[in-house]
């Protein structure tokens, strides 16, 4: 079933001076539990894509649709409440609220979508749990390492238990031994509860992870291949 | 939660915060210091003016206003007193003959400003017997006086000589007396020192040809918001014996406008202040909100409302705004109390040019509700005013552009 749609997608910078194609004619469709990456060069059109696809861009032709439903058109306000409860977002420079503690954190995403507030405090618990940060929840970001940063704007990304969870070079600022964390935790929230993952890398730690990897060249998709990644998974 | 993030975005900061509040608390004492002084010495000037001379509320044949001659001058007696009495705004009256004569001691004729009072009504009205710094009062009927220190420096009299008056009485009757000096005053207007006489009112109406008339009856409220209703009701009232009611601005015009334009003075250099400080906290919020464009990016990035952004980060300006305003209420509060029951007092030359401009030579402070309220109000309205623009830069932000940052 697809869950992320993209038909005939195209950007272009500054049309009326120098032009830029950041996208052309891009048409992709992620299905539900895909665990996927988007590679490239720099330059290449991943991070455009990928802003495209959780609405923080227009594009200037095509189309995005998010579970049956066109984003592209929607009026701003209606685009971040569709975001709210729609996508979770996962930055290469963690982007935690630096007042907030970890809890606070990942509570504050479903505090925007009014949730009650037994139902925030239990599932942040259980979120913080599940990233292996149930002693930290009290720590502030500057209190944390780069990884476990990291991993708690995962748990916030599926705080507001969203459609599909966009994450742009999330393993950029790691060492070796967080980004493997890190993405063993995705790895598994993507096999036991079937989240939806859609990298923008050019970390082979993450591409080795990806069942399917779309790699751009100049705007354009130049290759988009699945693969079984069991073995490398378990290993 | 919201006001959680805004409180700790707030301190996020320590040391910015608290420069910017210290400008706040430090602008808001100033005001409150300036104001209240200002306000204290007009309210003196008013005060004194009222007390000695117009009072707050004043009856008089109506062209008495434009011509203050004993001619019109009018009757006054228990019946009439009697009927002003009786309304309970009223809570007591002084009456008062005036006139301007010639004071003589042995060598010396000064002009002189004679007073036909009623000690004990004075009494409740200013203090006229605190005011005595030798001798005593006179009685009723006593044919004696008690004059102004400068006027009896000036006439080289003390007490126990004798003063001769001399001047017009009623309908151009000789006025013509010799009466003992019973004491002294110091009075804390210049000019009414140097001029003052005070005698009772049957001596004066004996001496000014003017039984049962006086020229002027004082009358103090109950409460002084009561004055302008009672003006027109007396107004009203007394039409017909050709008699008016004024209140204390529409006998003391010059007055008011020398205190406006002063006011107006003192409005500029506020203004002034007023920007200085206000560019002072719109550097900081300008600081806050540029640095945090990022995480403006990637909250709304994330889901939360521009709206639900602009409130947050509203709610730091107005927290910060009101925790300057009202430390700065507190410590003004205690440099006013302070300066409320020690008054500045100026020695020497700067002494001796207050009382010659006719002003004491004292800075009361004011203590008043609505010095706070207008102040507090100005400078919240300038933090709110400075609020738009983190308000609008929130209501205008690119995200993408916003997360480059």
């Amino acid at each position: 079933m697809a869950i992320l749609q993209t038909k005939n997608l195209s950007k272009v910078y500054n049309p009326d001076t120098v032009p830029v194609h950041a996208l052309r004619d891009v048409s992709i469709t992620i299905d539900k539990g895909e665990f996927t990456s988007i590679v490239g060069p720099s330059g290449s059109g991943k991070t455009t894509l990928l802003n495209m696809l959780g609405g923080l861009d227009k594009p200037t032709s095509g189309s995005v649709w998010v579970n049956g439903e066109e984003i592209t058109m929607m009026k701003e306000s209606k685009l971040i409440d569709f975001r709210l409860h729609n996508i979770g977002f996962v930055f290469q420079h963690y982007n935690l609220i630096p007042v907030f503690t970890a809890h606070e954190n990942v509570s504050f995403i479903m505090l925007l979508q009014n949730r009650s507030k037994k139902e925030i405090n239990d599932r942040a618990n259980k979120l913080l749990d599940e990233v292996g940060l149930g002693d930290r929840k009290d720590a502030r970001p500057v209190q944390m390492s780069g990884g476990q940063q990291q991993r708690v704007a995962v748990a916030r990304a599926l705080a507001s238990e969203p459609k599909f969870i966009l994450a742009d070079e999330p393993t950029a600022n790691l060492d070796t031994t967080s980004a493997m964390n890190l993405l063993d935790i995705m790895y598994k929230m993507n096999q036991e509860q079937n989240v939806t993952f859609v990298f923008s890398t050019h970390d082979q730690r993450v591409i080795d992870r990806a069942r399917r990897v779309i790699t751009m060249v100049d705007g354009a998709i130049y290759k988009d291949e699945y693969r079984d990644v069991e073995e490398k998974a378990a290993s | 939660m919201y006001l959680k993030l805004a409180w700790r975005n707030l301190w996020r900061n320590k040391r910015r915060t608290l420069i910017t509040l210290s400008s706040i608390l430090f602008a808001v004492v100033f005001a409150l210091f300036v104001e209240s002084l200002e306000r204290g010495a007009h309210n003196q000037m008013i005060d004194n003016m009222a007390k000695f001379h117009t009072g707050y509320l004043q009856i008089q044949d109506y062209r008495y206003e434009n011509e203050h001659s004993l001619d019109n001058s009018f009757y006054f007696d228990e019946e009439f007193e009697s009927a002003i009495i009786s309304d309970n705004r009223v809570s007591y009256i002084v009456p008062r003959i005036e006139t301007f004569m010639l004071a003589a001691g042995e060598e010396i004729t000064r002009g002189a400003m004679v007073f036909g009072v009623d000690v004990s009504a004075e009494q409740k009205l200013n203090d006229l017997k605190g005011r005595l710094s030798e001798g005593r009062f006179f009685e009723p009927g006593d044919g004696s006086v008690v004059i102004g220190e400068g006027l009896a420096g000036r006439l080289n009299l003390a007490v126990g000589d004798s003063l001769v008056l001399l001047g017009q009485g009623r309908f151009g009757m000789t006025a013509a007396g010799l009466f003992e000096i019973r004491g002294l005053i110091k009075h804390p207007m210049r000019e009414f020192n140097n001029q003052v006489v005070y005698m009772s009112i049957p001596d004066a109406q004996w001496l000014l040809s003017a039984e049962n008339h006086i020229t002027n009856l004082l009358i103090t409220p109950t409460n002084l918001r009561y004055t302008d209703e009672l003006a027109r009701k007396f107004s009203s009232e007394l039409e017909e014996n050709e008699i008016i009611a004024l209140t204390w601005q529409n006998m003391m015009p010059d007055l008011i406008e020398a205190l406006d334009f002063d006011r107006a003075g003192t409005r500029v250099f506020m203004g002034i202040l007023y920007m200085v400080i206000g560019f002072g906290i719109f550097g900081t919020i300008l600081m806050m909100t540029l640095e945090r464009l990022r995480e403006f990016g990637l909250l709304l990035s994330v889901g939360m409302s521009r709206f639900k952004l602009a409130v947050v980060v509203f709610i730091e300006t107005f927290a910060m705004s009101i925790l300057g305003i009202l430390s700065g209420f507190g410590v003004g509060s205690l440099v006013l109390l302070y300066f409320y029951y020690n008054p500045i007092e100026l020695k020497n030359d700067m002494e001796e040019l207050m009382l010659e401009f006719g002003f004491e030579p004292v800075f009361p402070m004011a203590f008043e509700v609505d010095i706070y309220l207008w102040q507090g109000m100005v400078l919240f309205l300038i933090t709110m005013m400075i609020s738009l623009y983190p308000t609008f830069k929130i209501f205008t932000l690119n995200i993408l552009d916003a997360a480059k940052s």
